[in-house]
């Protein structure tokens, strides 16, 4: 993986206005029907994401993580309150939020070039520019010279960064990213998140991440949001004051990476404790 | 020895054993060689039946007629399958029809397609259509009713209409199961077309060559027919195979 900076990035939007991709959630609330009886899986939740900002949202499965960056790309538009981006109501899904997922999703029929065209499909752009736009975004993730492969042919940390390029390539003034490294190895991961940094760095995003690993939250956000489950509320937000590119033997971090633990692994659990053994046995 | 030459090697034991049995009954004299043309006299028929070119006509014919059954049943399949694969009403409406007519063998229509049509060149070209149409109809919806949900999602992500979901997400995924019903619909083509001219005996065919030798008492054309039949169907379905491979050879490399 080359750690030189691909310069002369082109985007559609050209220069980015610093000031675009801000992401505001007020009194949002989500349920679904579960046999007919109401479950609340996100409730109340208020977060305001500046401009090219990173935050990591961290939670125990069942806080409604995911649910949460599905609402924001506009894949389920089904909850109560509001999802703004600069100020404009969001509905439904739009070029200018994309979603990276767990799994890369990308089409087997492809290659990866072509993966990455499926962005700009919806856009007339010249064939030249699309191309352009192709080789930069695969320059920028570090693919260049597998645009002809075909993704059963890639590890899952280069899929995954087609990905990446895929999700970016449209330049969204915000990028949802889901588990986005959760498939990968230990050391794959600790190389892609270094290089999620690095393609935050430069392409100037505003990114939201979600995540079960609490190195990578801190590792990689400016914020880390720390929900609680059943319902779905965020517990607490932990601002992480450290420059970009992170040091991850930073001793803050590892101060952070203690408090968070301990705020999702005391968390009253109450009535989700299962007694073990689950019931008393029959007298004989 | 490479494996290819060992396997091919192997596939022409049985072959050969065949053959040998085949010598020594006909050698039996008698009934026996009425029976079991010999060996010597089926190849001088079939050098004379490629010499005098009826041979190549006849199987040209039958080859013919299969594979434009194929195009004009595999091509209507493909289409009503499509249908039923994307439009739900029409699926509903349309599918216990296809499942009680598809319980009628190919040969359970020839009669009455013979009171309407005659047994000419139409009919026959119609029952072996019919013969390339359930496969590819079946096959067609299954691959699009059972479209990925998460690379629709992806579709939906970057704004496709219903028109690109189905051109660039529903139809590739479902090219797999596609070329299995048009590879099913070979087979049952091939099949057919032999069968329709051997009830419908008129015009050129390798079905009615061998209705011909049976009436002549020549063993050795219909062995040579037969043969004939099992070869072109087997190259059909090895050149299918080749077709398929290099379409979808984006598929991760299976386990042989």
């Amino acid at each position: 993986m080359s750690s030189i900076l691909p310069s002369g990035r082109g985007t559609p939007s050209g220069a980015r206005d610093v000031a675009t991709g801000g992401v505001r959630i007020e009194r949002l609330s989500k349920q679904y029907r579960l046999n007919d009886t109401p479950f609340t899986v996100l409730d109340d939740i208020d977060l305001s994401i500046r401009p090219g900002e990173f935050v990591s949202i961290v939670g125990p499965s069942g806080c409604g993580k995911s649910t949460l960056l599905r609402l924001i790309v506009g894949l389920d538009t089904d909850y109560d309150g509001e999802i703004r981006l600069d100020g404009v109501r969001v509905a439904g899904t739009g070029l200018e939020r994309g979603l990276v997922f767990q799994d890369h999703r990308l089409f087997p029929w492809m290659t990866v070039a072509r993966n990455i065209e499926v962005a700009l499909l919806t856009q007339k752009l010249p064939r030249a520019r699309r191309e352009r736009l192709i080789a930069s975004h695969l320059e920028l993730v570090g693919l260049t010279g597998f645009e002809n492969a075909y993704p059963h042919q890639l590890s899952g940390g280069m899929a995954q960064r087609a990905a990446i390029a895929r999700a970016l390539v449209n330049a969204p003034k915000v990028l949802a990213l889901d588990e986005p490294l959760g498939a990968l190895d230990a050391l794959t991961r600790v190389k892609v998140q270094a290089e999620l940094q690095r393609i935050w760095m430069e392409a100037g995003t505003t990114m939201i991440m979600v995540t079960h690993d609490v190195d990578e939250a801190l590792f990689l956000g400016d914020r880390v949001v720390v929900m609680s489950a059943r319902p779905g509320r965020i517990a607490r937000i932990v601002d992480v004051d450290l420059p970009h590119p992170r040091d991850r033997a930073s001793p803050v971090l590892h101060r952070l990476k203690d408090e968070i633990l301990a705020e999702l692994t005391t968390e009253p659990a109450g009535d989700t404790l299962v007694p073990f053994p689950a019931k008393p046995r029959a007298p004989r | 020895m490479t494996p290819r030459i060992r396997a091919l090697a192997l596939g022409c034991i049985l072959p050969a054993i065949l053959l040998i049995l085949w010598e020594s009954q006909a050698r039996r004299g008698g009934a026996h060689a009425y029976a079991f043309a010999p060996l010597g006299v089926i190849a001088r028929s079939f050098a004379a039946m490629l010499g005098d070119g009826s041979l190549l006509r006849q199987a040209g014919a039958s080859l013919q007629r299969a594979l434009s059954a194929l195009l004009i049943g595999g091509g209507t399949g493909i289409f009503v399958g499509t249908a039923l694969g994307i439009w739900r009403p029409f699926e509903r409406a349309a599918t216990p029809l296809i499942n009680t007519l598809r319980q009628v063998p190919i040969l359970g229509w020839l009669p009455l397609i013979a009171l309407w049509f005659g047994n000419g060149d139409g009919a026959k070209l119609l029952l072996v259509s019919l013969a390339a149409l359930y496969p590819t109809v079946l096959n067609t919806q299954k691959g699009l009713s059972g479209a990925d949900r998460n690379l629709l999602e992806v579709g939906a992500l970057y704004g496709f209409s219903r028109w690109q979901a189905l051109r660039r997400i529903a139809w590739p995924n479902a090219l797999p199961l596609l070329f299995t019903g048009i590879s099913q619909a070979l087979a049952f083509a091939w099949i057919a077309t032999i069968g329709v001219e051997l009830l419908f005996s008129a015009s050129a065919g390798l079905g009615t060559e061998m209705m011909a030798a049976q009436v002549a008492a020549r063993t050795d054309i219909l062995i040579i027919c037969i043969a004939c039949v099992g070869a072109m169907g087997f190259a059909m379905n090895q050149g299918f195979a080749v077709l398929r491979r290099r379409a979808l050879r984006w598929q991760p490399a299976r386990p042989q």
